[in-house]
């Protein structure tokens, strides 16, 4: 141990050291960057975390200075590369075969991640320079700080290894989750960059990791391509050695989610659930997710053309909402009073209406022009059937449980499906489904993380202002103080709006493509960074996090979830079904009693109307009542007796004239 | 006193140390000087590079009296797959040089007891220039001295070949020493006479004179002959040529044949990399140069 005044004990490295800090007028040292050079075979290499220890104290005290490798060079002493081809005499082979290699150096540049004691603030001073323990990446990150104590709030987010050191990087939950800051952003190339198996990751650790004492926890993610999140709850098809080892120190089970449930809309036709999770043997979690008029009328904002619906439309609209909808409307011209509950309800009071003011030869009714109430007709009606599968025309509504979420459980809204009009309005919905819930602190949970991919979609950096856009830039902004909480992932991060990833507490960056890296964004890091951006291997990631002065490097263990191509092997997509059959499974999920033949049976008294056996389905779902069967009988009864009063009977056999001889 | 802060190295001041000239010399392969070519390729012989820096500068004047500060280092460089490293330690030395008897014996009396002086032993009244020629040559004996320290000290515990720059002949024990060979660079005296002087000039690369001995009262003997590194071309004659000595030790004639084309051949092979960029580097060898460069960083 140093002999000097109020040295830190700490302070004495345990390894050899590696480097030594070097400085030149040309070249000096700073504050926040400074140089050393290794011998050529140490362990240094971009994203290596070093420590310098100084020879003199300040102020009696030896400072402390951690840095992160952000550049590297090497050069020898050749003035001029004519030089080597004239050792070589011009023979490249030649020149391996020289007795003496030229001196070389490996010159390296370092930013500083932190000072220790942080006064005075000065250049980095000449010294030795030794690779990071374990013990210094904590300080050097500043994870001391949240990593250990009482308020102990770290969330694992990979492993930091160089050199033979091992160390766990832990984020802020404080600044992952609110309030102090929130949103985390991914980016990479697809395939590559293992951008949905990071998060993936990451929710295991916030679930795992996520102090109870700052409330309970759930996430919702928007399964937006493929089979990509649809089998979370499935451990996966093989972990390796190694990453089991790496969820052992970093402290996560090694297992798929314990809670997930599924929510799909129906497909067009309506016998089943438009997911690639519709394998018979993983039915259980999985639910419709259907919305009636009320539902959809409140975001219709998302679906309507702002180009096409001007403002006399948008006043049509908002009186709809507020006058006609879900109430008994009257008015002398229409032919009865009306009950608008579904899309079915809203046409024939639109077709009421129109029929009254053609007959009347009226063109304005309440000061709405005839031809903006066959617009709004014409757009809202059409709703229902761009969104067919999610928005029903009987007002039937399956929904996520807002108010009853539960803790560490994730919630999957597959849209993969869907029609991009239907996806915008499913995310608009939701995400303002949770932050009404959140805000009045009734959803169950006090934190969501809301995991969107292709977040380039959806707040696009160029474009018109959406709905959507203008909604996750409040998020974005405000949702810190909610518990709402956005984990974006996009191919392009340059393509997404600053502001959403501007306000993104945590960056987490894959592989990257080389352009994107040319884009201003990224001009902030060095060269040799952005080299190692471009070449990261899957399961690598470059983290920047508020607490890190630098981005680092780390790796994390592949999922222990089934992935969604291991999974559709496995659980191969159920077959298209029949009526009666769809009914069947559907109904035996509430009452394994039913059978095929008894809905054969069922059906058969009630002819042949797709539309109103999936309509008695739906309401029974929805309605989960002890005595399925006579239930689902009911709601058929009702189409069924209406449709016997008109049916006439058997048209009896004409008897031939006994005098015909061809009869 | 007065200080002289912006003084020039004595280095660079330095004139030539004698005229150019021809000396004769004993051939002791053959009869006369003549031309053999190296049949057999390069191939890797030395295992360690020796060679000494100085630098001098006048600090102030005690009246007209200069005094001189002197650093020397020596060192050598041990080849260890393909790199260059240093061998034991090197020798570096620093002291004042000066007149001590041109000094007032008060002001002499002071510095002596201060720092390390070396007695340039120039009389009182000399010209100044006679004051800094004296001090510069002892700086120089004292960085041979210092290389003939570390070639000793060598070849007393290695038992490989060591190519040090410049001759060997006031050498020592390296002197007399197989293992230690000597490349000398600068040409002011050439020992040839009359038609072998063509001969020098004219060999091609790759081929090397015939050895004739030196001997002087105050040196060992040595066996020396010229090697031409690289072809000269349209250049200068001397490009590419040095001299090499080694230790003159009971050798028949076929003996010293076969050693002098074995230690040319060293020499060939270390032709890369080559020396560039300094100005020397037709005629010096990469881990000469190297050993130039971690002098100069160290001293």
């Amino acid at each position: 141990m140093s002999d000097a005044p109020g040295v830190l004990a700490s302070a004495v490295p345990a390894t050899p050291p590696i480097g030594r800090v070097v400085a030149t007028e040309r070249r000096p040292n700073t504050p926040h960057e400074f140089h050393f050079w290794t011998a050529l075979d140490a362990p240094v290499g971009i994203g290596t975390i070093v420590h310098v220890e100084p020879e003199r104290p300040v102020g009696g005290v030896l400072p402390r200075i951690f840095g992160v490798v952000t550049e590297g060079f090497s050069y020898t002493d050749l003035q001029s590369p004519l030089h080597d081809v004239l050792g070589a005499d011009g023979e490249p082979g030649a020149a391996s075969l020289a007795p003496t290699e030229r001196t070389e150096i490996r010159l390296y540049t370092a930013a500083v991640l932190r000072h220790v004691p942080e006064e005075p603030l000065q250049p980095v001073p000449m010294g030795r320079v030794h690779l990071a323990s374990e013990a210094d990446v904590q300080t050097a990150l500043r994870m001391d700080t949240y990593v250990q104590g009482e308020d102990r709030r770290g969330i694992p987010v990979g492993l930091y290894r160089a050199g033979g050191t091992q160390a766990a990087v832990h984020l802020d939950a404080d600044f992952l989750l609110g309030p102090e800051a929130a949103h985390l952003s991914i980016s990479g190339v697809s395939g590559l960059a293992t951008k949905t198996s990071a998060v993936e990751w990451l929710l295991a650790s916030i679930f795992a990791h996520f102090p109870s004492k700052k409330g309970r926890v759930a996430a919702v993610c928007f399964n937006v391509k493929g089979p990509d999140l649809c089998f979370l709850d499935q451990p996966a098809a093989a972990l390796a050695d190694e990453d089991r080892a790496m969820y052992a120190t970093l402290g996560v089970p090694a297992e798929p989610f314990a809670d997930v449930r599924y929510f799909a809309p129906w497909t067009a036709r309506g016998t089943q659930l438009a997911t690639l999770r519709s394998n018979d043997a993983l039915q259980d979690n999985v639910q419709p997710l259907t919305w009636g008029l009320r539902e959809t009328l409140q975001y219709a904002e998302v679906l309507l053309n702002k180009d096409d619906v001007d403002a006399k439309a948008d006043a049509l609209i908002d009186f709809i909402k507020e006058r006609v909808l879900d109430q008994v409307f009257s008015d002398a011209v229409l032919e009865r009073a009306h009950e608008v509950r579904s899309f079915t309800d809203l046409e024939q009071w639109f077709r009421d209406l129109l029929r009254a003011l053609e007959a009347k030869n009226s063109e304005v009714w309440r000061t709405h022009h005839i031809a903006t109430i066959r617009k709004v007709r014409n757009r809202l009606t059409n709703i229902s059937t761009r969104c067919k599968g999610l928005v029903t025309d009987d007002g039937s509504v399956s929904d996520l449980p807002f108010g009853s979420f539960t803790d560490r459980t994730v919630y999957v809204v597959d849209v993969a499906n869907l029609e991009e009009d239907a996806q915008d309005l499913v995310f608009a919905r939701i995400v303002s489904q949770l932050r009404e819930h959140l805000e009045r602190r009734q959803l169950g949970v006090e934190h969501v993380v809301v995991f969107v991919d292709e977040l380039n979609k959806y707040a696009p950096a160029e474009g018109a202002d959406t709905y959507v856009r203008k909604m996750l830039l409040d998020i974005a902004e405000r949702g810190r103080y909610l518990g709402l909480v956005l984990f974006g992932a996009q191919q392009f991060r340059s393509q997404v709006h600053r502001r959403v990833v501007g306000n993104s507490g945590t960056t987490l960056y894959g592989r990257m493509d080389p352009d994107e890296l040319a884009t201003p964004g990224y001009q902030t890091l060095a060269p040799a960074t952005k080299a190692r951006l471009a070449t990261l291997e899957k399961g690598q990631l470059m983290v920047r996090h508020p607490h890190f002065g630098q981005p680092i490097f780390v790796r994390f263990p592949r999922p222990a979830v089934l992935s969604g191509r291991e999974g559709v092997e496995r659980f191969p997509q159920a077959e298209e079904l029949s009526l009666d059959a769809a009914i069947t499974k559907a109904l035996r999920r509430l009452d394994p009693s039913v059978t095929l033949g008894w809905v054969q049976d069922t059906l058969a008294l009630g002819g042949d109307d797709e539309d109103e056996v999936l309509r008695a389905r739906n309401r029974t779902l929805q309605a989960r009542p002890d005595d399925v069967k006579a239930y689902f009988k009911a709601q058929l009864r009702k189409r069924v007796v209406a449709e016997r009063g008109e049916r006439r009977g058997p048209t009896p056999l004409r008897v031939p004239p006994r005098d015909d001889p061809y009869g | 006193m007065r200080a002289a802060p912006d003084a020039a190295p004595l280095e660079t001041q330095r004139r030539p140390d004698e005229p150019p000239r021809l000396e004769a010399a004993t051939p002791i392969e053959g009869a006369a000087v003549g031309v053999r070519r190296l049949a057999d390729p390069p191939i890797v012989g030395f295992a360690g590079f020796l060679d000494g820096i100085q630098r001098s500068r006048v600090l102030a004047y005690h009246g007209s009296v200069p005094l001189v500060h002197g650093a020397v280092a020596a060192a050598v460089r041990v080849r260890e797959g393909r790199r260059l490293r240093t061998w034991d330690a090197p020798r570096v030395t620093q002291a004042l040089y000066a007149p001590i008897g041109a000094l007032d014996p008060v002001f002499a009396a002071a510095l002596v007891a201060r720092v390390t002086v070396r007695d340039t032993d120039a009389a009182p009244g000399s010209h100044p220039q006679e004051f800094t020629a004296r001090a510069l040559t002892a700086v120089q004996r004292a960085r041979e001295r210092a290389e003939v320290a570390l070639a000793d000290a060598w070849i007393a515990r290695e038992p490989s070949p060591l190519l040090i720059d410049g001759g060997i002949s006031g050498a020592g024990d390296a002197a007399r020493h197989p293992n230690a060979v000597g490349a000398v660079k600068s040409h002011r005296t050439l020992y040839v006479q009359g038609d072998s002087l063509g001969v020098v000039l004219g060999l091609r690369e790759g081929e090397r004179t015939t050895a004739v001995e030196l001997s002087s009262p105050r040196r060992e003997r040595v066996a020396t002959w010229y090697l031409r590194l690289r072809g000269a071309g349209e250049r200068a004659p001397f490009f590419g040529l040095v001299r090499v000595e080694v230790a003159r030790q009971g050798h028949t004639e076929d003996e010293l044949t076969a050693r002098a084309d074995l230690v040319s051949r060293w020499l060939l092979a270390e032709r890369a990399p080559v020396a560039l960029p300094d100005p020397r580097w037709d005629v010096m060898v990469y881990g000469i140069h190297e050993c130039e460069q971690y002098l100069s960083a160290i001293l």
